[in-house]
């Protein structure tokens, strides 16, 4: 017996009040109105996946419509369920086809091999937990940041704070695989309870204390989703943030710039994490930073995640929301637009270019900001 | 219309650096995912859209170590209704012809109205196994498939020639089509898919069953003998510029220049 | 060692340069082993032809038939196969092309011959001989024997034998073959035309080829802007084409086009044979790759190995500095 989509996402709660759309930006440009979603999935009617629904693959899932549902709905779930139905049908765009394939094979969604996961880390000294190793300290790199080129700047900057701060730690060098956080949410359950089961057996071989991640992605993963696990895990900024309060890490030179901050939606508004990064970035000498409008809860998602990275956005009209954050970044005469999340920095940075705003103002991540500082 | 695809399982060798095994008649293997055989997707996503407009079933046919079966199940999990593994150490080392024969063995007593294989193997680099079947077989063929159109009792073909020229030609069923790359988008086999057609039967056929001798397969009915692997002469080929992106770029771009390219 | 065959190729009444190329290799065999060198033509009017080959073959065989106007592989297997029956040749050289692909392994079948495809070298090896094939996407050389045959089939890649000169005067033969009619089974149809689009990338002076290590369809800017900057246009490789991201007639290589322009500079391409046997006459090959074994550097003259999202932007800022 099928179960239907009201039963499946519980949506009969649902009164139709309409937060959810008005809380969604991509509602703003695209054909997603997920509020209609919902009322589809209770009555039965409309199309039953994401291939009759094309636009359920725009959402980034940023989870404003589930915040902000006064009936306890969660709409992003029906969404991700629809994507789940066709991906099941095996009736997927092929760069997702391509991305999910590349995780299972290669661990990573990049379509790079694994041995490769730690050319990254070729001019550095990045210890990696052999064989039944303990690590009780582990920087959990991540995919974009192992692989992809803008964002090994990330992974660099980390190690080089960490050795200034003498901070013992390890890494899983290329036994690394994808966390899943972006897998779960392109659909593929199966896959990510795949990643699941690998990654927690990963981390109970190596007794993990603490993971320590490069990306907001996969700290949302690992601290949300995961279930019970023995090893606790934080966001980088975190702990940085504690590393400069226990006099750790300290910064000899000063970084003379206007900065302002973006609020990454997996650490922001997805896991409360507001005011590390923003420790963090007051601690380093010589930055003069001005907070935006849209800040903390109210941070505009730059559409980078929920799978956006490796789908086209269906029907888009009008300017992309990165653009939007660039340009209220530009507005505010910032030098640096500084933001601690992977796929917000490579989100914003070709939004820096097709807004017309090259020279005008940069992309850096909280860590590389940091690094400058050393 | 049912159809059969024979299917490889290859290793993924793309980015990957190779190296040769001891004994210098085999690459090591190991740390090199396997996936199915490019051409072979191809033929089988064809497979699965003429049976979708043509009711008929697509039974999917191998030759390999257990670890192929992995391949029989992501087909099945995209829709192949049987799957079927000539199973036996024997036919380990066998060329192209070889195979072929073999697979035809395995097709004895199995109905068809087509089939369908890749019209190369990335490995090996072959485009021998579905013109050799065909002719075991004694039915029609045709390789570098671009485009099949489904008719009565026959069907339509463009082959992808040289240049980019199609020829057109009319096949009678039951034929053995070789599929190029491209001719469609392969679907995707979900993990909860393959799962679940773990559950299902995989037939292994042994040597015995299929009337065969030890001599007429493998690496003892093969015509060519593969003696040795080496890697091409380096040393040949490109002045290689060296440096970081800007310095190399640097280089190349001052070489340009003295060409009057830039 | 008795004769080597050689089937002739040829299309609107041209031969190909296969057909010379595997002639040359073939009198080098033959000369080697005190064999002679005999051409098979099969076709519709293949007088000229003919006379054509009687530089390169000791023997020009032909057989001049209706049924022989278009290239259909069961009707020219049997007339191939009595040939070969007949004059019992210790080799068989076939073009590893599309047409010879489509004939070779049943051939191989029907005179239960061996059969090595797609070889780029082969040598006298005793009374028999041994053929080099490249495998893994022509990361590694395989040297493959025959077992004991008296007649083996190869099939030769092409441009892997150069054409020389011919220094031979040969005679040619008619072969009283029987002639099949085109079978019910297998028809030839037409020939449909490559589409032709905006650009034909043959007649640019400059291409930036973009293959599989683009990734992705916006990535393709990168490619379109280089291609700019030196004035050219851009082509690609297979791969690109079955994605659907640029057009088959950007398509350089065996099934694409045959270009040979002053400057192809390939970004992202590993230089699979059928790639390279499509630019490998440029005046000028620069070859960007992040592998270091990729066959690309083997043909191109310079090459940067490393990440092209690296690479190609410092490339773009160092021709405009350099401009300046």
């Amino acid at each position: 017996m099928r179960v239907s989509l009201s039963e499946k996402y519980e949506l009969l709660g649902c009164i139709q009040c309409g937060r959810c759309t008005a809380g969604c930006p991509v509602s703003l440009r695209t054909h997603l109105n997920v509020r209609r979603v919902v009322y589809d999935g209770m009555l039965g009617t409309g199309p039953k996946d994401a291939k009759g629904r094309p636009e359920a693959w725009n959402c980034t899932t940023c989870s404003n419509c589930t915040e902000r549902c006064p009936k306890g709905v969660k709409p992003m779930e029906l969404v991700i369920g629809l994507r789940s139905a066709a991906i099941e049908k095996g009736r997927i765009e092929p760069t997702i086809r391509d991305a999910l394939e590349s995780t299972l094979k290669h661990g990573n969604p990049w379509g790079r091999i694994r041995d490769k996961r730690m050319e990254w880390a070729e001019e550095l000294n990045v210890p990696v937990a052999g064989e039944g190793e303990a690590a009780p300290l582990l920087f959990y790199v991540g995919c974009t940041p192992a692989y992809e080129p803008r964002t090994q700047s990330i992974a660099q900057s980390l190690v080089a704070l960490f050795e200034a701060a003498g901070v013992e730690y390890s890494t899983l060098g290329t036994a690394e695989s994808c966390c899943g956080n972006e897998i779960k949410r392109m659909g593929e359950e199966g896959l990510f309870e795949m990643l699941v089961e690998g990654n927690r057996e990963e981390f109970g071989g190596h007794a993990v204390g603490t993971i320590v991640t490069g990306s907001p992605h996969c700290m949302n993963t690992f601290k949300n989703e995961y279930g019970e696990m023995s090893s606790d895990t934080i966001h980088y900024s975190q702990f940085l943030a504690a590393l400069i309060r226990d006099g750790k890490l300290t910064f000899p030179k000063k970084v003379e710039k206007k900065v302002t901050f973006h609020d990454a939606c997996f650490l922001g508004k997805h896991n409360g994490i507001y005011d590390e990064p923003r420790e963090v970035l007051s601690s380093i000498p010589g930055v003069e930073f001005e907070e935006m409008d849209r800040s903390r809860e109210r941070a505009l998602c730059c559409e980078g995640g929920g799978g956006r990275m490796w789908v086209e956005a269906v029907e888009e009209r009008g300017e992309r929301l990165a653009e939007t954050r660039v340009n209220d970044a530009v507005a505010l005469g910032a030098d640096y637009l500084v933001t601690a999340c992977p796929f917000c920095l490579l989100t914003l940075e070709d939004a820096v270019k097709t807004s017309g705003n090259e020279g005008k103002i940069e992309i850096i991540d909280l860590a590389e900001l940091a690094a400058m500082a050393l | 219309m049912n159809i059969v695809v024979c299917v490889k399982q290859v290793p993924e060798t793309a980015e990957a650096e190779l190296k040769i095994a001891a004994g210098g008649k085999s690459i090591v293997e190991e740390g090199l995912p396997l996936q199915i055989n490019e051409p072979d997707n191809y033929a089988l996503e064809e497979a699965l859209l003429i049976t979708e407009d043509h009711d008929g079933d697509v039974t999917v046919l191998t030759l390999g170590h257990e670890s192929s079966e992995e391949v029989l199940r992501m087909s099945m999990a995209k829709g192949a209704a049987t799957a079927i593994r000539v199973a036996d150490p024997v036919f380990d080392g066998g060329d192209g012809i070889a195979t072929a024969r073999a697979l035809a063995a395995a097709l004895e007593g199995v109905e068809y109205d087509l089939v369908l294989t890749g019209c190369m193997a990335s490995d090996d680099g072959n485009t021998q196994v579905g013109v050799a079947l065909a002719e075991v077989l004694g039915i029609p063929h045709a390789t570098y498939v671009t485009q099949v159109e489904v008719g009565d009792g026959e069907v339509t073909v463009g082959r992808e020639l040289e240049g980019g020229l199609i020829e057109k030609l009319k096949i009678s069923l039951p034929c053995v089509l070789g599929i190029q790359t491209g001719i469609n988008e392969p679907r995707y086999a979900s993990i909860m898919g393959i799962a679940k057609a773990s559950k299902r039967e995989i037939s292994q056929l042994a040597s015995g069953d299929m009337g065969l001798s030890a001599d007429a397969v493998g690496e003892a009915g093969s015509g060519t003998v593969l003696e040795e692997l080496t890697f091409p002469p380096a040393g040949e080929g490109a002045e290689l510029l060296e440096g970081t992106p800007p310095e190399a770029s640097g280089k190349l771009a001052e070489i340009l220049k003295e060409k009057g390219f830039v | 060692m008795n004769e080597i065959l050689v089937l002739a190729e040829h299309r609107n009444g041209e031969l190909t340069d296969i057909t010379f190329e595997m002639l040359g290799k073939a009198g080098e065999l033959a000369g080697a082993g005190g064999a002679t060198v005999a051409a098979l033509l099969l076709g519709a009017g293949v007088g000229e032809m003919a006379q054509k080959l009687t530089g390169y073959a000791d023997e020009v065989l032909t057989v001049d038939h209706g049924n022989l106007t278009s290239f259909n592989s069961a009707v020219y297997q049997p007339i191939v196969a009595e040939v070969v029956k007949s004059r019992g040749p210790s080799m068989v050289l076939i073009g590893n092309t599309a047409f010879g692909v489509d004939l070779a392994p049943s051939l191989a079948v029907e005179l239960d011959a061996p059969l090595a495809s797609d070889v780029v070298g082969i040598v006298v090896d005793g009374d028999t001989f041994s053929v080099t094939r490249q495998i893994y996407e022509g990361k590694i050389d395989a040297r493959v024997s025959f077992r004991e045959a008296p007649t083996v089939l190869a099939t030769v890649r092409a441009a892997a034998f150069p054409v020389e000169p011919g220094t031979k005067s040969g005679s040619v033969t008619e072969f009283a073959a029987t002639v099949p009619e085109e079978p019910a089974m297998r028809r030839f149809v037409e020939y449909v035309e490559a589409a032709v689009g905006d650009v034909d990338i043959s007649a640019s002076e400059v291409i930036v080829a973009v293959g599989r290590g683009i990734k992705e369809e916006e990535n393709m800017a990168l490619v379109e802007e280089l291609a700019e900057l030196l004035g050219g246009v851009v082509g690609c490789s297979r791969p690109i084409v079955d994605a659907g991201w640029l057009p088959k007639d950007r398509q350089v290589g065996s099934s694409g086009k045959t270009v040979k322009p002053k400057l192809y500079v390939a970004v992202g391409i590993s230089g699979q044979f059928q790639h390279l046997s499509g630019m490998k006459a440029a005046e000028t090959i620069v070859a960007i790759n992040k592998d270091p074994k990729a066959p690309i550097f083997s043909a191109a003259d310079y090459g940067i190995v490393g990440d092209l999202f690296k690479i190609v932007p410092a490339l773009k800022d160092k021709i405009a500095e350099v401009r300046a």
